[in-house]
């Protein structure tokens, strides 16, 4: 069985300033000063060696939010930022919309620079703990934000109350949003997120205090986003969500990217095997393998909890030797979760 | 535009939801009812014959010193001193009290449009930080402009159709009024911006206006300081707004007198208009 390496297909969609192997990122496609060629090649977001220090007054204290991160997304995906507490998600979010500016490096926004006005024509962006006027009403809000967004009046007119039905507040337009609950907040959020109809959403922590219910509409929404080809990079703790939506993920830490590729990458990056067997000896001693060891009557089930090529082998010409079948063998997934903490544990013991 | 109108339009509606500002809507609006429907003026040949109000008579005279005699004689108050009196009041009152009010009214807007999940939202629109900023300064304008307009346009439209005389220099206390304020404001939001503490603003804008009344005196102070300290004097008083001194200048805008220096006035807009500029380029640059 060939070891479970990782695709390389991610790597042409983000791309990571990769410390632990060393190896040279893959820069981002340079344009031309109109960003065309950015646009034309359906990149909606390009990132180059971003860094921010932070510096408090009269710089006496440093804090290092992002060190040399790149990142490119494409047109039409969902990607992840995944990270602990720190890690810099939110303040590489808020430097690609041009609410902090990067100490160094570059970064595009459908071939636009970031800081420009008309690198946000095409964005919509719900922030964590977002702040809607209290005294406004839902659709007030909408107008308000909708007139900040450039919307005509009759696009306003007619795209509102249909965003305020699909978030489910219909009931709830004309009622001040300082007596909405946080998960009709965070869905107002969302409306307004997408009110200009833009090719790019950036959600920062979007299902934050939304209930199962709340959650799983909020999935729906951003699932049918996607299958609008709008681009999608989001940002949460709520790891199970990020699994169930996204296309790719990047994990940051400590203001670096540390790893970055598709769901399935992050699952079974250093994870072992699962194996399918009839005919298994009882007493046979797998003491030297890290295995969990499930019989059935009909079959038994051996779980290599990680490990390398030879020892799955090794693992295999023993099983083969006592006698007994191997129906099945397949790539032991871990939960993103786990995943996730894996990376991160492996990241600081090696620091 | 349209985004200009939105910031606009965010602020004006969050002044006009604050109590403070409802509040001077309805003592403004008591004030002018009380002058349309609980005053009332006998006006005999150009003078006041009686003054009523609710209903209980008034005397509509007033002490003039006669040197001659040496005494202090009644005469008929002129419709025109009478309208004089009370625009005086109603302008020392909405020109102190409605710009300390204004001020502390708007001291939280700033921090408020500053708060995290609030700017960003803001910020990730597609206009530039300047415009932002500028939609919401000029809805703080606008909203004083409508209060002060109310009061006085109000005040001064009842007590003209009341007496029938029709004096338009009057009304220049709307837009000195609206001046002074957007003067002081620019003290209240530079410093937010900078400082991010809406109270450390406060405290200099009306630190602000209670040096101006030193200034005010400057002729007399002047000359009993010391060459340095007088210089040093003098350049505060050119380089700050001088608040105090720039009620003479409405008063004799009013009196139809000419005007003996624009001066203060100047120089306060000269100061307010350096503040926005730095405002403006530290809300520029910063991060949130």
């Amino acid at each position: 069985m060939p070891p479970w390496k990782p695709p390389d297909s991610f790597a042409e969609s983000i791309t990571m300033n990769d410390h632990n192997t060393g190896a040279e990122p893959d820069r981002p496609r340079k344009s031309d000063d109109k960003g065309e060629p950015e646009k034309k090649s359906g990149i909606a977001i390009a990132a180059n060696g971003l860094a921010k220090t932070f510096t408090s007054a009269f710089g006496r204290k440093r804090v290092h939010a992002l060190r040399g991160v790149d990142i490119e997304v494409r047109a039409g995906e969902i990607v992840g930022i995944l990270g602990p507490n720190g890690a810099g998600k939110t303040t590489l979010l808020k430097i690609l919309l041009g609410v902090v500016s990067p100490t160094a490096g570059t970064a595009k926004i459908q071939g636009q620079p970031i800081g420009q006005a008309s690198a946000r024509k095409n964005l919509g962006y719900l922030p964590e703990n977002h702040r809607f006027p209290p005294y406004l009403t839902g659709r007030q809000t909408l107008d308000v934000y909708g007139r900040l967004s450039n919307l005509e009046p009759n696009i306003r007119k007619e795209r509102i109350p249909r965003l305020i039905e699909e978030a489910g507040l219909s009931a709830w337009i004309d009622v001040r949003v300082g007596k909405y609950s946080k998960g009709m907040m965070q869905r107002l959020g969302l409306a307004q997120a997408v009110l200009s109809d833009p090719d790019i959403v950036i959600l920062d922590e979007p299902t934050d205090g939304v209930d199962p219910v709340g959650r799983r509409e909020i999935r729906d929404r951003l699932r049918d986003l996607k299958s609008r080809g709008k681009t999608i990079l989001i940002n949460s703790h709520l790891l199970s969500e990020i699994e169930l939506i996204c296309d790719r993920v990047a994990i940051l830490n400590k203001g670096e990217i540390v790893r970055s590729g598709s769901i399935e990458d992050i699952v079974t990056e250093g994870s072992g095997a699962r194996l399918t067997l009839q005919d298994f000896p009882p007493d046979l001693d797998l003491s030297s393998f890290s295995v969990q060891v499930d019989s059935s009557a009909v079959q038994t089930e051996i779980i290599l909890e990680s490990g390398s090529a030879e020892l799955l082998n090794a693992l295999i010409d023993v099983l083969r030797a006592s006698g007994c079948s191997i129906m099945t063998i397949e790539k032991h997934r871990h939960s993103l979760e786990a995943g996730f903490i894996h990376i991160i544990e492996q990241e600081e013991n090696e620091k | 535009m349209r985004t200009l109108s939105g910031s606009l339009l965010l602020t004006f509606r969050e002044l006009w939801a604050m109590r403070i500002t409802q509040a001077v809507f309805v003592v403004s609006t008591i004030a002018w009812l009380l002058l349309t429907f609980a005053l009332n003026l006998e006006i005999v040949e150009g003078s006041l014959a009686a003054i009523r109000i609710f209903g209980f008579d008034s005397d509509p005279t007033q002490g003039v010193f006669n040197p001659e005699t040496e005494e202090w004689d009644q005469v008929a108050l002129g419709v025109d001193q009478f309208l004089m009196g009370i625009n005086v009041f109603v302008f020392g009152a909405s020109y102190f009290l409605g710009t300390l009010l204004g001020l502390f009214a708007t001291m939280p807007l700033v921090s408020g449009f500053l708060e995290q999940g609030r700017i960003d939202l803001l910020l990730s629109k597609p206009l530039s930080r300047a415009r932002l900023l500028s939609g919401h300064v000029a809805g703080v304008w606008l909203t004083v402009l409508t209060l002060a307009s109310y009061l006085v346009g109000g005040v001064w439209l009842s007590l003209s159709i009341k007496t029938g005389m029709w004096q338009p220099s009057l009304l220049v206390a709307i837009p000195i009024i609206v001046v002074m304020f957007c003067v002081m404001y620019s003290v209240i939001m530079t410093i937010s911006i900078i400082s991010r503490s809406s109270g450390l603003a406060l405290v200099v804008a009306y630190g602000l206006i209670f040096i101006s009344a030193i200034f005010a005196a400057h002729d007399q102070i002047v000359p009993a300081l010391a060459p340095f300290a007088a210089n040093t004097f003098m350049g505060m008083y050119h380089a700050l707004p001088n608040f105090i001194e720039v009620v003479a200048i409405q008063a004799q805008l009013v009196q139809g007198e000419a005007v003996t220096t624009w001066y203060p006035l100047i120089s306060s807009l000269i100061f307010g208009t350096v503040t926005y500029g730095l405002g403006y380029f530290w809300f520029s640059k910063r991060d949130f």
